[in-house]
């Protein structure tokens, strides 16, 4: 999660070369096309979107007057942030916009070979996946951003509200009703679980 | 208590996603990405070039359409000889122009 790009410590111009630039990119893509992903739930989309995001970031590197940061990988995930958000809100108006084939997004994404061996685990597990998806699809644009960051990649109240240009008190009320909108949607697979781990002799 | 089920279920949902681990996304796919990004990094100039050359085409066909449009509404009507002459005397009988008629009426009793 950007780890890479914190170690580095790099300020701006620092990366503006095009190898640094090409070492950073690297680390930090799939991380990027992954939180684009799951904000705009469209593969073809998120790619665009880490395209548009990493060339905002190179001609913001490239330009005479960039300052020095201390987070860059933070600095790309606003970058990241904004360009899904900007892409959603227009996309309320492109009523001819194609929907994404599954087949598409199989060839590119596939679940990792998950810890737990146990099968049924791993299908319930996918199962909520698909759901959270779905559900995910329902929240709010700020809502959203606020639940990727959070939920996928750990980050802070403090961080996600720096992200996000808002104070932590907007991010908790942000989170708080995504957490609620998802909790119904998810309501039926979170109590089957909870009853299948609450009845004694099960695995 | 609510609290408490807020943050069980969110736990529950970290655990659930977790346990399915990161998608992994294609090499090729990526590879793909950052060559069309680093294409794209070359673009900027061209893009620009082609955007003022569309703009200034778009400029010269609206003002030639708006000659054009001009030119043609501009053209004075047809008329025939026949209806120029019996204008013409028509106005020569009049002695003085249609707006100042109504004025008679201001003074006669």
């Amino acid at each position: 999660m950007g780890a890479m790009a914190d170690r580095l410590e790099a300020s701006l111009p620092a990366l503006a070369g095009t190898r640094e630039f090409g070492t950073w990119m690297v680390s930090e893509q799939k991380r990027v096309f992954l939180l684009c992903r799951r904000m705009l739930q469209d593969t073809g989309e998120a790619d665009s979107a880490t395209q548009d995001t990493f060339l905002k970031a190179w001609q913001a590197l490239n330009q005479p007057d960039s300052k020095s940061l201390d987070d860059p990988g933070k600095w790309l995930t606003r970058i990241a942030v904004n360009t899904c958000l900007d892409r959603l809100r227009s996309r309320r108006w492109q009523l001819w916009r194609r929907r994404p084939q599954p087949e598409d997004e199989a060839a590119i994404l596939q679940l990792a070979q998950a810890t737990d061996p146990n099968a049924e685990d791993q299908a319930f597990a996918r199962q909520i996946r698909q759901r959270l998806d779905g559900a995910v699809g329902k929240l709010s644009l700020r809502q959203r951003a606020v639940f990727s960051l959070r939920h996928y990649e750990d980050r802070s109240l403090a961080e996600i509200a720096e992200i996000l240009n808002l104070d932590v008190g907007t991010v908790k009320v942000h989170l708080f009703r995504a957490m609620e909108k998802l909790r119904e949607e998810l309501h039926d697979l979170y109590v089957r679980d909870r009853e299948e781990h609450e009845t004694p002799g099960r695995n | 208590m609510k609290h408490r089920d807020e943050t069980d279920f969110e736990n529950w949902l970290r655990e659930q996603t977790r346990s399915l681990g990161e998608p992994e996304v294609s090499q090729d796919f990526l590879a793909a990405q950052r060559r069309n990004i680093y294409r794209r990094i070359g673009e900027p100039r061209r893009q620009l070039w082609a955007l003022r050359w569309a703009l200034s085409a778009a400029m010269l066909l609206v003002l030639a359409g708006g000659f054009a449009f001009e030119r043609l509404h501009k053209t004075a009507p047809a008329i025939s000889d026949e209806q120029l002459f019996s204008d013409l005397s028509d106005m020569e009988q009049r002695a003085e122009p249609k707006a100042i008629q109504p004025m008679h009426g201001l003074f006669e009793e």
